[in-house]
């Protein structure tokens, strides 16, 4: 499903280099719920974003759904994302002046869809996570949990292959960060493949699989955590 | 301590938005100089005494359209009929109007030999009776005005005399007096018998608009169609034209009287183009610098927005209001000489294709000088609320995280 | 993808009304002033003769002596106007100048009124194409034979003959009878192309009489008269015989060849003139005296364009482009606004195109909102130069195409405007703006 070989990224600067990912390797399958840890800059925000072709990298090899994205141009990763990968934020990122139903609706505008396929889809997707009847509000009306409610809801829409989501309940409270943790959950077994950065061991201990990055590395799960490879 | 430095780096660094605001201003400046000379300019023109009792002229014409009727005759009798009426203070024949964009233009020579002669300058060709003077309020300042006795009728008779306007008389002969000269045209002899303050001619435009003759010709006999000027005090201009209208009726019917103005309305329809250039370039004028204005507002309030934190932080280390006040304003004002500099070279270029293009005059060094004056007055303006609105940010901000 | 666009643009202005509208405010003063000047530097600067331009033209002739007149007179003498009108090469020519007469009509009851006459020749009303309503032009053998034949205006006819034909009929002229041959339509050329001497934007006469009566009739010349040497006029014969240029000549010549050939004859005919004593300017060759002028020449010879009209449209310009670079500004601080925004959507899949036109249709939005203001405006400062600077009533008609050219322009500022901006913005990096905010 994704597959990155030897993944180097390195910013530069006059002054100096930073590798913030260096022969990073990983494998994830179809299906599978990963999470990924790591202390702050150990490069776990430079991998989601590799990761989700939001920015390319210096060498190495990336291959998603079995094609290679390694140097797509900025038109065909843009896409890629729209059609295969679905993002979820920390921060929600909501557009604050569209209401629900046309926040979600954005990603199948951008795939060129016709106006009673997206209002299907877009139905579909908030009954899913459980706001079906407010598909009028605005952002603003409503708690944090419920707006990252519509950001999955919105990541759904499109019928991503896999999620990529970034600390989605780091704005929450635990009770709402169980209710999303829980949706996660319900779509990973419904087939998409969920790749989740947290620092929260906590949430990642409910994942089938933990990698922890430490200094821009793959560190082996298997040696370090081994009571994290939980079965489903 | 006006820290210019750091202001100056930290706008380097900031690339698009002070280079925009340098583009509009140094197009304003370059708008604004010449605009503002061109509306001076066009001022100090309308601003030219004429030397006329222009609200108490009022000019007309007659058509005679009965072939039988004699013109010569009928211009003397019409010119009594307007003298004896009531409120009338003097009226007299003029072939041609002041300031009313028609009339002669002609020269003289000073000697019989046209070859060797030399030529004054062409100037406005009035001909009229010893009352024109009078009529036009203007006033002599050498010699004597004609007598009754010698005025002619026709252009070929002799004992030609003229009055010459000061600037004429300036230009042609200097310092000398003109008095008791005699000039030429063609064969005929002039002897110039006065000298006119100011007597202006048909064309403001003209560059000889100052240079003007009175001929004692009454040459309102020759033909049926010609131009009478009355003067009358103001308050007795209005019923004046129905007064006239049935006077001259009464004594013929078989004419058209037509086009009555006063020599004020003549000049006012004279200058109407140059009225209307000032006006329209005033209105651009203030319009540039309002939209500057406002623009200049927009943006530093996005500015202050974009550097809430930063001024919050200032605030928290020390900065007291006036210090974030300062630093907004001399940004402005840097950004505002810079562009001035530039945008009043920009001016003088401008000016001189202006020039080239249009034989305009040059714009003078001066008029953008003003000009980034007057825009560092409007961008203060422009700028001291929104950096107002700044020095209130609390310092508090600086801790909070967004 | 358009109307979701539109949908976006419009939601995004009414966000940020004072912004917008200041924008709005910009753009349309800018295009208000701008439609301004160019409405009547286009209406002065219009060529009424169309697709003849090239066909129709005047004729100039440097009769002036050595070191006079640095430039060809617009007019010509009696004497060289007659000799032109005798040639018989040509199939089209018409003298012409303008004077003043009385007019009357057998009925008592209406006064007579001082109207202004155009003395010319039969030709001219082929040659400008004049419209008639009743009757026709004066017979070919009037130019040569004067007859009291006269052509006037449908205005005038309502006026004496309540509109009917009046063809046949008789009007008294200076109380001199003439027979009606002709009743034109309205026709008002605006500029007054054929004579621009006297008010290029003054209304075309509504009498025309036959120049070959100018002898008898001693016309006074409503125009300018004007002389390079002292010759004093005491009767009309020595206006007719005089040096003084006062009268307009005006031929067909409607290709190359026969505007070469014509050139010749004039050359000769100047050679001709020389032996008789005139054309008196030694430091030219004959060739070099004579001119032929089509209608665009003739207008741009005779300034029918004031040069502040000139400086008036290059300055509105320039004033646009300080509201271009004004819009630029806040275009730039709004749109930075939204790019964490934008960031999202990029996230999402939308494409630098996407976005680019996103904002793009935005701005035209603003443009055009702009354009219809600006409209207002310049409508508005149009009937206020009417009402305030006795501006001619034909010269402040919004010509229809800037309905057009408007809207254009001022879509076209704004998207000029909007393209670093758009740009920008769609070149956000996604990745940049989504990390908590």
């Amino acid at each position: 499903m994704l597959s990155m070989k030897n993944i180097n990224k390195v910013f530069k600067t006059d002054l100096v280099e930073t590798h913030a990912l260096r022969d990073f390797n990983l494998e994830v399958n179809e299906g599978e719920f990963v999470a990924v840890t790591g202390p702050s800059g150990s490069g776990k925000t430079t991998f989601l974003n590799i990761a989700g072709l939001l920015e390319g990298f210096t060498t190495g090899e990336f291959s998603l759904d079995g094609v290679n994205v390694s140097n797509l141009s900025d038109n065909h990763s843009a896409k890629v994302r729209n059609e295969k990968i679905g993002f979820i934020f920390q921060g929600f990122n909501l557009i604050p002046d569209l209401n629900l139903a046309e926040n979600v609706e954005v990603p199948l505008r951008y795939r060129g869809m016709n106006a009673s396929e997206r209002k299907r889809r877009v139905e579909s997707a908030l009954e899913q996570v459980g706001l079906g009847a407010r598909m009028k509000h605005l952002p603003t009306q409503l708690s944090g949990g419920q707006q990252q409610r519509v950001a999955i809801a919105r990541a759904l829409a499109g019928e991503p292959r896999f999620l990529l989501a970034d600390e989605p309940t780091g704005n929450l409270d635990s009770l709402m960060a169980r209710q999303v943790m829980e949706l996660l959950e319900n779509i990973n077994q419904q087939g998409t493949t969920i790749i989740m950065v947290t620092h929260d061991p906590e949430l990642a201990r409910r994942a089938q699989r933990n990698i922890q990055i430490v200094d821009g590395q793959v560190c082996d799960f298997s040696m370090y955590q081994p009571a994290a490879t939980g079965t489903r | 301590m006006l820290h210019i430095k750091p202001i100056l780096s930290s706008l380097m660094r900031s690339k698009s938005s002070p280079i925009l605001l340098l583009l509009q201003i140094i197009l304003s400046v370059a708008i604004v100089a010449n605009a503002s000379f061109i509306i001076n300019e066009r001022l100090s023109l309308m601003q030219r005494e004429s030397g006329y009792a222009e609200e108490q002229i009022l000019t007309f014409s007659v058509y005679n359209f009965d072939p039988s009727i004699d013109n010569m005759k009928q211009n003397q009798v019409d010119q009594q009929i307007l003298r004896s009426l009531p409120n009338v203070i003097d009226a007299s024949y003029s072939n041609m109007l002041p300031l009313s964009d028609s009339g002669w233009m002609d020269r003289y020579v000073d000697g019989p030999d046209e070859d060797t002669a030399k030529s004054t300058p062409g100037f406005a060709f009035y001909l009229g009776n010893e009352h024109l003077l009078n009529v036009m309020g203007a006033k002599l300042i050498a010699g004597r005005n004609f007598s009754a006795d010698e005025i002619n009728t026709g252009l070929d008779d002799s004992g030609m005399l003229a009055l010459v306007s000061q600037p004429l008389a300036k230009a042609f002969w200097g310092d000398e007096s003109p008095l008791g000269k005699t000039m030429y045209q063609g064969t005929q002899t002039v002897t110039i018998i006065g000298v006119v303050d100011k007597l202006q001619g048909a064309w403001v435009d003209h560059e000889n608009f100052e240079y003007s003759v009175i001929q004692n010709i009454d040459f309102g006999g020759s033909s049926s169609n010609k131009s009478y000027m009355v003067r009358a005090l103001p308050e007795h201009i209005k019923g004046l034209e129905e007064t006239i209208r049935k006077a001259f009726h009464a004594e013929n019917p078989n004419r058209v009287l037509d086009n009555f103005q006063t020599v004020a309305e003549l000049r006012d329809r004279s200058y109407s183009n140059h009225r209307l250039m000032a006006t329209v370039l005033s209105i651009m004028v203030v319009l540039l610098l309002l939209i500057t204005a406002l623009g200049l507002t927009g943006m530093v309030m996005f500015n202050i927005q974009r550097r809430t934190k930063q001024i919050g932080t200032r605030r928290a280390l020390g900065a007291r209001k006036r210090d974030i006040i300062q630093y907004f304003m001399v940004e402005n004002y840097l950004i505002c000489i810079v562009g001035g500099v530039i945008g009043g070279m920009l001016a003088l270029v401008l000016g001189q294709q202006l020039m080239s293009l249009y034989s305009l005059p040059m714009v003078p060094v001066i008029y953008p000088i003003l000009s980034v004056i007057g825009l560092l007055v409007v961008t203060t303006l422009a700028v001291i609320v929104p950096a107002a609105k700044a020095a209130n940010i609390s310092p508090a901000l600086a801790t909070r995280s967004v | 993808m358009f109307f979701y666009y539109c949908d976006l643009a419009w939601r995004s202005i009414r966000k940020t009304p004072m912004l917008s509208m200041l924008m709005v405010l910009a753009i349309s003063i800018g295009i208000g002033i701008t439609i301004t000047t160019l409405n009547v530097y286009k209406t002065m600067s219009y060529n009424p003769a169309g697709d003849r331009s090239e066909v129709i033209n005047s004729v100039q002739l440097w009769s002036q002596g050595l070191d006079t007149w640095d430039e060809f007179s617009s007019n010509m003498t009696y004497t060289d106007a007659m000799n032109l009108r005798n040639n018989n090469e040509l199939s089209f020519k018409a003298a012409t100048f303008r004077t003043g007469l009385a007019m009357q009509s057998d009925n008592p009851k209406i006064e007579p009124v001082l109207q202004s006459v155009r003395v010319t020749d039969r030709d001219f009303f082929k040659i400008f194409s004049v419209p008639f309503l009743y009757g026709s032009y004066w017979d070919v053998s009037v130019d040569e034979r004067p007859a009291y034949q006269v052509v006037i205006s449908q205005k005038l006819n309502l006026r004496f003959f309540e509109g009917k034909n009046s063809v046949g009929k008789t009007v008294f002229l200076d109380r001199k009878p003439y027979q009606i041959v002709g009743v034109i339509e309205d026709w008002n050329p605006q500029p007054k192309y054929y004579d621009p001497l006297n008010g290029a934007f003054n209304d075309a006469e509504e009498i025309f009489i036959p120049f070959s009566l100018t002898a008898q009739e001693e016309f006074d010349v409503w125009g300018n008269t004007s002389g390079w040497k002292f010759e004093p006029m005491l009767t009309y014969n020595d206006r007719l015989l005089s040096e003084k240029v006062w009268i307009q000549f005006w031929t067909e010549l409607s290709n190359q060849e026969q505007k070469q050939s014509y050139l010749a004859w004039l050359t000769r005919y100047v050679e001709q003139q020389r032996t008789m004593g005139r054309f008196t300017d030694s430091a030219k060759t004959p060739s070099e005296l004579v001119q032929i002028s089509h209608v665009e020449k003739w207008l741009e010879d005779n300034n029918v364009v004031p040069k502040d009209t000139r400086i008036l449209v290059g300055l509105s310009l320039l004033f646009l482009s300080v509201c271009l670079v004004n819009i630029l500004g806040l275009l730039l601080t709004k749109f930075l606004k939204r790019a964490p925004e934008v960031g999202v959507r990029r996230a999402i899949g939308a494409s630098r195109g996407q976005i680019f036109s996103q904002y793009m249709v935005e701005v035209s939005m603003i443009g055009f909102i702009g354009g219809v203001v600006g409209l207002l405006w310049a409508f508005g400062s149009l009937t206020a130069l009417h009402a305030y600077f006795e501006v001619d009533q034909s010269l402040i008609g919004l010509d229809m195409s800037m309905w057009f050219i408007t809207p254009l322009i001022a879509i076209s500022t704004a998207v000029i405007a909007g393209i670093y901006p758009a740009w920008v913005v769609c070149r956000t990096k996604p990745s940049v703006y989504l990390k908590a905010q």
